[in-house]
């Protein structure tokens, strides 16, 4: 069966009943703007995401690919923006293989649109759709429930009204590249210091009727951590050891297929980073 | 007999779940009924506060940043109050949650405070204090100040001294405390870097029978950098925590008054 | 809590009540929007404000949505509900168009078509809805669908939480067979009035004129007063 699984309804629906709160959702609070500009349109968001007040990622994406011309950005649950961005950028990519034609931002906005619909808002994502296409350029809100509006700026999120104050104060039309782009990341600081959802770095993405798409992930960044005032390192044999078991290679290669990698020295101690995690270094 | 029936209740209706006893206040504001409207008093202006004590010291601190729901009313707004204006005993009070509260128990116990001396024509332990401040918690048990206190000092001895309250003025006296909105990720910092628990001196015994890195009292400058890094390590993490630290230094010398910047997004 | 145009009814205490408010948990929105039949065709107009709670989310919203080339539909309520009804009905008069060849479909068509959405959804729909237009067979026509999905032939109509303002303004004012400078001038009066007393409404006026000439819009800002620019673009058909 195609789409959502709810085989837990009924046991969720009256474990609700009994009092037991919902499992939380990461990212309520989010500035997202969009701005276009004579030959394209930019879009810009912050890159906290949250869960409840704690700060759940510092640094997480929310421009998200649909097609190469065509981006959003998303506000309200994470998880409902990613998944329906990607299913409508699937969606998208086979409609313009069988119609052989670029794919138009306002179809993007109205697969958007009729799917959010359909779910009476349970689908928590809140949209801007913004590229260009043989028409021209696009640039449109999608909010949880279907409904859609088509402006030369907007914002959206809980930092939008700070956002939208930049923008009701200094935008100007027929502005340059390089004006939205300002338009855009200043509005963006102002849902970054001024709304408490909102958080981080500032990630933009221009959309040009005659270049690629640039991304520029964390463009302006504003927060950056400072030094830490004393060592936290332990010294070895801090921790006490309760039980410990050693898996031997042999042992651990009857259940999943064991690969060496380039250069690591089981016992030398030189490890090797597979995927480098953001974490704060060490004085 | 109650006991009695609450285990056959839990077998004939309810679910034997951990949280089978979780909160039945009604949860959805889109259920059918009537809706109850009432006026409620109090809001959470967030932020944290935090005290540690060491040998000669007392030191207490809360980040400046007042809010309400994703807003920011003041990016100054101090958490942490010195109480009378005796140098020879000084006490501090911090004061975390609803700030109007914390604002008229800080003005209450100053009041109380200076007019003890000019009664008893001698300053007011910090013991007393301590003592005083339970009480005016207490006498609003059913309409509570809305606030977790700590009050810091110095003892007889000379010795740094923590007191730390919940709203209705229950207190113990104690090495260090956190409070306010990023309590839970402080404290465990605490127990850890200030009261050392969970290390244990290496090579001492195997498992179990490792033995515990013996508590030490910390020197001023360790403490004051525990402080700092709680607050930014704190800011990182909580949306409600930011943009100042307010210090206040109590030793036998007096009073000493810090301030660094905290990131402001 | 999807933005919205509101329809607002009355309640006892004289506050307004929103079903929106009723049906999502939200508070009251607003809109004003009519529709007129004058000498040679019909008027729509229109505010522009669309709300979340207290926020404007856009201020230059266009209401006014076409759904075949001279039936046209002034929208309030869900601006989400108002969407999808008027995309459904926009899908139906274009293929009866294709299908059916020269003539077109008529308003009272489209107005049917639109009832059957509004009756059949009641329970799940916000959308009080005006379908004004212009067809060969009966010249033009206004219709009311207000929110339990009924559907009113009317000369005129007025919907919106503004609407609430401006009844004795329209019963002091109405003419039948009004030239087109007399019914823009009663739209925009009425309109006027709608977004100075009503707080959810506001921004711009819309206007569209329907005629056997086509459809033509009219823009009118708050800045000199509503008085202009005015027509935005000639006729087409």
């Amino acid at each position: 069966m195609p789409g959502f699984d709810f085989s837990n309804h009924t046991r969720n629906a009256a474990l609700h009943a009994r009092g037991v709160p919902l499992p939380k959702a990461t990212s309520t609070g989010t500035t997202i703007v969009g701005c276009i500009y004579n030959n394209g349109v930019v879009i810009a968001a912050d890159t906290r995401a949250t869960s409840g007040p704690i700060v759940a990622d510092k640094n997480c994406e929310k421009l998200h690919y649909i097609s190469p011309n065509i981006w959003c950005a998303g506000a309200g649950t994470a998880a409902d923006t990613e998944f329906t961005t990607a299913l409508i950028s699937s969606n998208l990519e086979l409609h313009s293989l069988s119609t052989n034609r670029q794919p138009r931002v306002v179809t993007v906005m109205t697969m958007l649109k009729q799917h959010l619909f359909r779910y009476q808002g349970h689908i928590g994502a809140y949209l801007v759709v913004a590229g260009v296409d043989p028409t021209g350029v696009g640039l449109f809100t999608v909010h949880a429930h279907g409904s859609t509006d088509k402006l030369p700026y907007v914002t959206m999120g809980s930092g939008s009204l700070a956002a939208m104050a930049v923008f009701e104060s200094t935008w100007k039309k027929d502005c340059t590249r390089d004006e939205a782009v300002k338009f855009c990341s200043e509005a963006i600081l102002a849902g970054i210091f001024n709304d408490l959802g909102s958080g981080s770095n500032v990630d933009v993405c221009v959309i040009d009727k005659d270049k690629p798409t640039q991304l520029m992930r964390n463009y302006i960044k504003p927060n950056e951590r400072s030094k830490k005032e004393r060592n936290y390192k332990f010294q070895k044999g801090t921790t006490a050891v309760l039980d410990q078991k050693i898996i031997t290679r042999e042992e651990i290669g009857r259940y999943v297929t064991v690969h060496e990698i380039a250069g690591s020295d089981s016992d030398s101690g030189s490890l090797v980073v597979v995927e480098k995690m953001d974490v704060d270094d060490q004085p | 007999m109650a006991s009695l029936m609450h285990y056959a209740s839990l077998h004939s209706e309810n679910p034997a779940y951990s949280f089978s006893e979780a909160s039945t206040i009604p949860h959805s504001e889109a259920s059918a009924g009537p809706r109850q409207h009432a006026f409620y008093p109090y809001t959470d202006n967030g932020g944290s506060t935090l005290g540690i004590t060491g040998e000669t010291f007392a030191i207490l601190a809360g980040d400046t940043r007042s809010t309400s729901g994703y807003n920011i009313n003041t990016r100054y707004e101090p958490k942490v109050f010195r109480i009378g204006d005796d140098d020879s005993s000084p006490i501090v009070l911090s004061v975390v949650g609803f700030a109007a509260d914390g604002k008229a128990l800080k003005e209450r116990l100053d009041t109380i405070v200076k007019m003890y001396k000019y009664q008893h024509g001698k300053p007011m332990s910090v013991k007393a204090c301590a003592q005083r401040l339970s009480t005016i918690l207490y006498q609003k048990r059913f309409f509570p100040y809305y606030v977790h206190a700590i009050l810091g000092g110095l003892d007889e001895e000379g010795k740094g001294a923590l007191y730390s309250y919940d709203p209705v003025g229950s207190y113990e006296r104690e090495q260090c405390r956190a409070a306010g909105a990023a309590a839970s990720l402080i404290m465990p910092f605490l127990d850890n870097q200030v009261n050392f628990k969970n290390q244990y001196v290496p090579g001492s015994g195997e498992g179990l029978s490792l033995k515990e890195k013996p508590r030490e009292p910390l020197p001023l400058d360790a403490v004051v950098g525990i402080v700092k890094d709680a607050f930014t390590s704190a800011t990182e993490r909580h949306i409600e925590v930011g943009d100042g630290l307010q210090m206040i230094l109590i030793t036998k010398d007096g009073i000493k008054e810090m301030f660094t910047p905290l990131k402001r997004d | 809590m999807g933005p919205d145009m509101a329809t607002a009814m009355l309640g006892e205490d004289g506050i307004h009540i929103d079903m929106n408010h009723l049906k999502k948990g939200e508070v009251n929105l607003g809109t004003s929007i009519m529709a007129i039949n004058f000498k040679d065709g019909v008027i729509l107009g229109a505010d522009s404000r669309t709300t979340t709670g207290a926020y404007i989310a856009n201020r230059v919203t266009d209401k006014l949505t076409q759904v075949h080339d001279t039936i046209w539909c002034c929208r309030s309520g869900s601006a989400a509900d108002t969407q999808a009804v008027a995309d459904i009905v926009s899908y139906h008069l274009g293929l009866y168009g294709v299908m059916n060849g020269q003539d077109g479909p008529t308003t009272q068509t489209a107005a049917a078509l639109f009832q059957e959405l509004c009756y059949e959804n009641k329970d799940q729909l916000s959308a009080g809805m005006i379908i004004a237009g212009y067809d060969k067979r009966h010249g033009g026509s206004v219709y009311s669908i207000p929110l339990g999905g009924s559907l009113h032939k009317q000369s005129y109509a007025i919907g919106g939480s503004g609407s609430t303002y401006i009844y004795g303004y329209c019963d002091a004012n109405w003419k039948e067979h009004m030239t087109e400078e007399e019914g823009i001038k009663f739209v925009k009066g009425a309109l006027g009035e709608a977004i100075k007393w009503d707080g959810s409404s506001g921004g711009v006026i819309r206007m569209v004129v329907l005629t056997n000439r086509g459809h033509e819009r009219h823009l009118y800002l708050p800045d000199n007063g509503y008085t202009g620019p005015g027509r935005a673009r000639p006729a087409t058909t």
